[in-house]
């Protein structure tokens, strides 16, 4: 019986765009990560790694299969039941940062804290810690959009960390941030990884980004072509 | 926190929150406005058509209304002026005897009411020494002088001093005949009053008719004309069983009812033009949350459940109505405040208020607060209400549609 952290089992996921039109994103997808891992899923566009993440993270239901995060199914799960899975135990940073637009970015990182009910000098303290480590504590009383793209995609991630989740999922992170930007990020990323023993996945298709990771899953039209370990 | 992030929204999205601000205060003023006017006009005709002759308060035999016949006179005006001398709520107290007539001047005859009045007491209870067009208005003494509605003086061609004769029944049955001259002629713009009535002093009618002490019915001013219908009960209840009394409210039921019916017309045409309102607040949210999708779909995908969101969209939309409600009713109720105290003129329209019995063109809205307040907690509830179903639909969408969704 496999035990892991996460697990992902024969995973498909169809989608139907049209009356006839039938698009297999991913085919009979399985995975098993460990807790406190720094994966990347890699692959060409159109291979299948946003759907798969969002199927990891309850966004989206399968087709067919399961997945499993520590021991709690978030597969074919009531939605209201999913809303809290996903705000005590996940955290996500999208490609195109998907901040709250009329939140500062301080109200944007704790509003997952307040969503768990945490007190207010908990929030206040958890966000000032978080936000040192992303190097964003001066921005702190800005709204989105008056950041950076960088700047806000850290904001983003330090939403997604804030909350204390067990799994970080980050879809593309840096796709829309230049390369220093980028490298600034992952090495951010990182380092929460190894403070805060955050299991964290990723996707990416930057040769850059993908070589910061452990472990390495590679896609090919939905399907798994290698699943490696670094390191 | 929801309650921060409505309030931001609120002003993040001005335009929409302005329009809606707008729409739905002007909506609510209107409601406010209109049942004000509805409320006050019917109010304002039914008092003048009352005021002008048939008074709040009737007295008559039991069986008067239902058979007007000599038999069914009042018989001892006396006892009734005695027995409700110390009745408190009676402002004024005065008999009347009417009688069916034939007026007849040169070769022209008419058919009329010629009826006898206390003229002092008449002048407090209706609108007839104010409607005095030409000529004297009667007195006490007067013995054979008539004072006569214009369009009957017309018909019978005669003027100020011009002679009329009349003849009629007695209240024995018995011929009576006499010829009287004009003392004044009165106009007070209900067409068929004026094309049909004549007055006398009471004193002098009693003699030719022979009814001396008798009434057909007594009208009562009372000092509170809004609680007529408890003074009626009281003086009834004064009188026994020999009597009735009734207020305006039974014996002019016809108008109550009109006017029942005219505002039920109103509150049709209101309903309609809140179902209207109704949908382009709901197709206008639609498209307001629409256009949010991808930003719910992020509240969503970071764990807000939808109950939460929905919590927050209709926070939203309470405090718009709140606010749209609570502007409205001000605007509404200021102008039913002001148009209470200067009444709005229907000048050029005499004519057609006067088809339906109207002698007036003035018309005081009328001011009730717990109207307003029960009309803008009306509006609340349907904008409130019309928020519902895009907030349900837009909830419906899963978090990963939400965010795809621009
Ligand atoms: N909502 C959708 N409807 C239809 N097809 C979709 C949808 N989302 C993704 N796809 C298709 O699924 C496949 C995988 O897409 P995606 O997971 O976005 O790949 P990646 O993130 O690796 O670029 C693609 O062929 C894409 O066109
Ligand atoms: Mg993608």
């Amino acid at each position: 019986m496999n035990s892991s952290f996460l697990e992902v089992k024969n995973i498909s996921k169809t989608f139907q765009p049209g009356r006839d039109v039938q698009v297999a994103a991913l085919a009979d997808i399985t995975l098993s990560f460990n807790r406190g891992e720094f994966v990347v899923i890699h692959g060409p566009s159109g291979s299948g790694k946003t759907t798969l993440l969002n199927i990891m993270g309850g966004l989206d239901s399968p087709t067919s299969g399961d997945v499993i995060l520590d021991g709690e199914k978030v597969t074919g799960v009531p939605e209201k039941q999913l809303s809290r899975l996903r705000r005590d135990h996940i955290g996500f940073v999208f490609q195109a940062y998907n901040l709250i637009p009329v939140l500062t970015a301080r109200e944007n990182i704790e509003y997952v804290m307040q969503l768990q009910g945490r007190g207010r000098l908990e929030c206040t303290n958890r966000t000032q810690q978080v936000a040192e480590k992303l190097a964003i504590d001066k921005l702190l009383d800005k709204l989105p959009n008056q950041l950076s793209g960088g700047q806000q995609q850290r904001v983003a991630v330090a939403r997604a960390v804030a909350s204390s989740p067990k799994l970080i999922l980050a879809d593309e992170p840096t796709a829309n941030l230049d390369s220093k930007s980028a490298a600034g990020l992952m090495d951010m990323m990182q380092a929460l990884n190894e403070d805060e023993g955050i299991t964290i996945i990723f996707s990416s298709h930057d040769p850059l980004v993908i070589g910061k990771a452990k472990h390495s899953v590679l896609l090919r039209d939905g399907m798994v072509a290698s699943d490696e370990f670094f390191g | 926190m929801f309650f921060k992030i409505a309030v931001r929204n609120i002003r993040a999205y001005k335009k929409r929150s302005i329009i809606t601000v707008i729409l739905l205060a002007c909506t609510t003023a209107l409601l406010v406005f209109a049942t004000a006017y509805m409320d006050g006009s019917h109010e304002r005709m039914i008092r003048s058509s009352v005021e002008i002759y048939p008074g709040y308060v009737q007295i008559t035999h039991r069986d008067f209304r239902d058979s007007p016949s000599l038999e069914n006179l009042i018989f001892d005006a006396g006892q009734v002026t005695a027995a409700l001398a110390d009745l408190p709520g009676i402002a004024v107290l005065t008999p009347r005897y009417e009688s069916f007539v034939l007026f007849a001047a040169g070769n022209k005859a008419v058919g009329g009411m010629l009826t006898g009045i206390d003229p002092a007491k008449e002048g407090r209870v209706s609108r007839l020494w104010e409607s005095r067009k030409q000529g004297e208005y009667l007195e006490e003494t007067d013995s054979a002088l008539v004072y006569m509605g214009s369009e009957l003086a017309r018909r019978l061609k005669v003027g100020v001093n011009d002679e009329v004769a009349f003849v009629g029944t007695g209240a024995d049955y018995s011929f009576s005949a006499d010829t009287l001259r004009v003392k004044g002629i009165f106009r007070t713009g209900l067409f068929d009053f004026d094309n049909r009535a004549a007055f006398v002093a009471k004193s002098y009618l009693d003699r030719v008719m022979g009814a001396e002490n008798y009434a057909t019915h007594f009208i009562v001013l009372p000092a509170r004309p809004e609680e007529a219908a408890e003074l009626a009960a009281a003086i009834g209840e004064r009188l026994g069983p020999e009597y009735e009394a009734a207020s305006w409210r039974q014996t002019m039921a016809g108008l109550v009812q009109a006017m029942r019916v005219d505002t039920i017309f109103g509150y049709i045409t209101l309903g309609i033009i809140f179902i209207v309102i109704f949908f382009v607040v709901m197709i206008y949210t639609m498209l307001a949350v629409s256009a949010r999708l991808r930003e719910i779909g992020i509240l969503r995908a970071v764990g807000t459940e939808p109950g939460q969101v929905w919590r927050m969209l209709v926070m939203e939309s309470v405090l718009l109505a709140l606010v749209s409600v609570v502007a409205g009713g001000l605007i509404g109720g200021s102008l039913a405040y002001y148009f209470k105290l200067h009444p709005i003129v229907f000048s050029g329209f005499e004519e057609q208020f006067k088809q339906y019995g109207l002698a007036m063109t003035d018309m005081p809205t009328a001011f009730a607060p717990l109207v307003i307040v029960r009309d803008m907690a009306l509006m609340f509830v349907l904008s409130v209400a019309a928020t519902l179903y895009p907030i349900h639909k837009v909830n419906g969408y899963r978090p990963i549609e939400a965010m795809h969704h621009v």
